[in-house]
């Protein structure tokens, strides 16, 4: 598979943002338009020139709001795109999508956007009941939802390797002090110490709350096109050096990757050898963290350690602020907000823009002057993983 | 009465496994061609795609292969059995199902604990399979049949 021609050919061109946090009385749909129009501005764009519009999913709507479909998307902002996708079920391939679509030639400008009012609208991945009625058969033994099925693999990871809350309160103490330097971050006002952590409620034992992600209202989107298209606009060049995706597909009610190798090793290893470079090369990492184990498992398949190694990886703030290894700059999906894998992927872009303020990678916080970011995205549990390798030209 | 708590809602595919915990009995799928006992049910085989299949009855004992313990209730109706276990049961046939751990402070477990099944009879219509630690087992022979 010669995937190198295609190294650095792809570009993403332009962030949108919209306010985050809790920011009440909008629907899922208005931060979808937001980001969207923002990322167009960003770019130096006009709405007529986005001929590929790509969602996220989105989960099912709270209050009153309709689901947010392509259609309804590209009608709010006023474009006719060539091609409109969105995946079904949480399937990571937006990038990949967007850049085979521009590759074939059907697409030059594709916009991938995601957004939602899951904190206002009470959607609830660590609380009590406030989500619709299950409708699987597990619902009957009291199963429910993602962070007891991450909870499982972690358990599972904790059988076979030595792992736990030692190495977790790691990841995620050393996010929080990323949050404690982004403004918009939920968690900016709000250090977490390792005691914190251990005084977290149980969630689903393995996890505590400070395990879980955040749930967050508000929308990320950014848009992909050639580099060299990408050289004409507003924004700093930031290529796409290398993508890999893998789907290991199985539930995990039945999966054998529970403890790894997950989707990351092969989809890592595809992006790596596309962009012809080894984790070495690489200078910080945008994880999708759904949950602080899925950043060991993610960054363990990568390669990064041996299995069990983390616990001692991650000590001394290694990923934190000053580390020589930095780990989700943003505060991640644990302490920013979440967004999917927008808010890895972006906030890789935008920190190889150089746009990161108080939190920006080199002098400003005591790190490495970043040329080459890795990002990973994830759906469902561990059943789908797309890696990407971003890279400042 | 459930309680108001879910009730599984038995489709083409499920309905015989369902039926089967009627009479407590844990059904799943073999493959007459290559001898994989799978889970979910299937039209076919995910080894082999050999439609060819039986019914069989599985022998009720396995192993846990993962399991954790929900301190919060997501649906209202668990509120009460709080803490409690839910698990994957690698049984002795293969494949792996979702239940719940009874009979068994849930600090004592972990994984590859041996475990048999228990039948808790929700409502008429419906029987759950659930899994007890098999006592004074020894650690290796949960996987037989
Ligand atoms: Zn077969």
């Amino acid at each position: 598979m010669d995937l190198i021609r295609l190294r650095d050919k792809y570009s993403i061109v332009g962030i949108g943002y919209t306010p985050q946090g809790r920011v009440p009385e909008r629907s899922a749909l208005s931060f979808y338009v937001e980001a969207s129009a923002n990322a167009i501005k960003d770019a130096g764009l006009r709405g007529e020139d986005i001929d590929g519009l790509i969602c996220y999913r989105q989960f099912q709507p709270v209050a009153n709001d309709v689901a947010v479909t392509p259609y309804l998307l590209a009608q709010h902002l006023g474009i006719r795109p060539t091609i409109l996708s969105q995946e079904s079920y949480c399937a990571r391939g937006q990038f990949l999508h967007a850049i085979s679509l521009i590759e074939a030639g059907f697409c030059k400008y594709v916009l991938i956007s995601y957004g939602d009012n899951a904190l206002s609208g009470g959607r609830s991945f660590a609380k009590g009941a406030t989500n619709s009625e299950p409708t699987e058969d597990l619902a009957a033994f009291g199963e429910s939802g993602r962070v007891a099925q991450f909870a499982m693999a972690a358990r599972r990871a904790m059988h076979e390797f030595e792992t736990g809350p030692k190495t977790w309160k790691e990841i995620a103490v050393n996010q929080r002090k990323w949050a404690n330097l982004n403004p918009i971050a939920e968690m900016y006002d709000e250090p977490m110490t390792y005691e914190d952590y251990g005084n977290s409620s149980w969630v689903v034992e393995p996890f505590r709350v400070y395990d879980c992600c955040l749930v967050s209202d508000g929308g990320r989107a950014c848009i992909v096109t050639s580099t060299e298209r990408a050289r004409d606009l507003r924004q700093p060049v930031v290529t796409i050096m290398g993508i890999g995706e893998h789907n290991p597909s199985v539930d995990i009610h039945q999966s054998d990757f529970m403890a790894g190798p997950t989707g990351a090793k092969a989809a890592g290893k595809t992006s790596l050898d596309m962009a012809g470079i080894t984790i070495h090369d690489i200078d910080a990492c945008e994880i999708y963290d759904c949950f602080t184990y899925t950043v060991e498992i993610t960054l363990q398949d990568y390669g990064f350690f041996g299995p069990g190694e983390g616990k001692d990886w991650f000590k001394d703030g290694r990923t934190a602020p000053g580390g020589t290894m930095p780990v989700n700059t943003s505060g991640g999906l644990l302490s920013e907000a979440y967004f999917m894998g927008m808010t890895p992927i972006t906030e890789g872009v935008m920190q190889l823009m150089g746009r990161c303020g108080e939190r920006q990678l080199g002098a400003a916080t005591g790190t490495k002057e970043p040329e080459i970011i890795l990002c990973s995205d994830n759906g469902a549990v561990f059943q789908s993983f797309a890696s990407l390798i971003l890279r400042r030209l | 009465m459930s309680n108001g708590r879910p009730l599984p809602k038995p489709n083409a595919d499920t309905a015989p496994f369902w039926e089967g915990c009627q009479r407590q009995e844990l059904r799943f799928q073999k493959c007459l061609q290559c001898g994989t006992v799978r889970w979910p049910p299937s039209i076919i085989c995910p080894r082999c795609h050999s439609m060819d299949t039986q019914w069989i009855v599985a022998c009720g004992r396995g192993v846990i292969y993962t399991y954790v313990v929900y301190h919060v209730a997501f649906h209202k109706a668990f509120q009460g059995d709080l803490p409690y276990v839910t698990a994957v049961v690698e049984l002795g046939e293969g494949p792996h199902i979702l239940s719940n751990i009874v009979n068994c402070a849930p600090h004592e477990l972990r994984c590859d604990m041996p475990v048999e099944v228990v039948w808790e009879k929700v409502i008429r219509q419906f029987t759950l399979p659930k899994f007890k630690p098999v006592r004074g087992a020894n650690h290796d022979t949960g996987s037989g049949t």
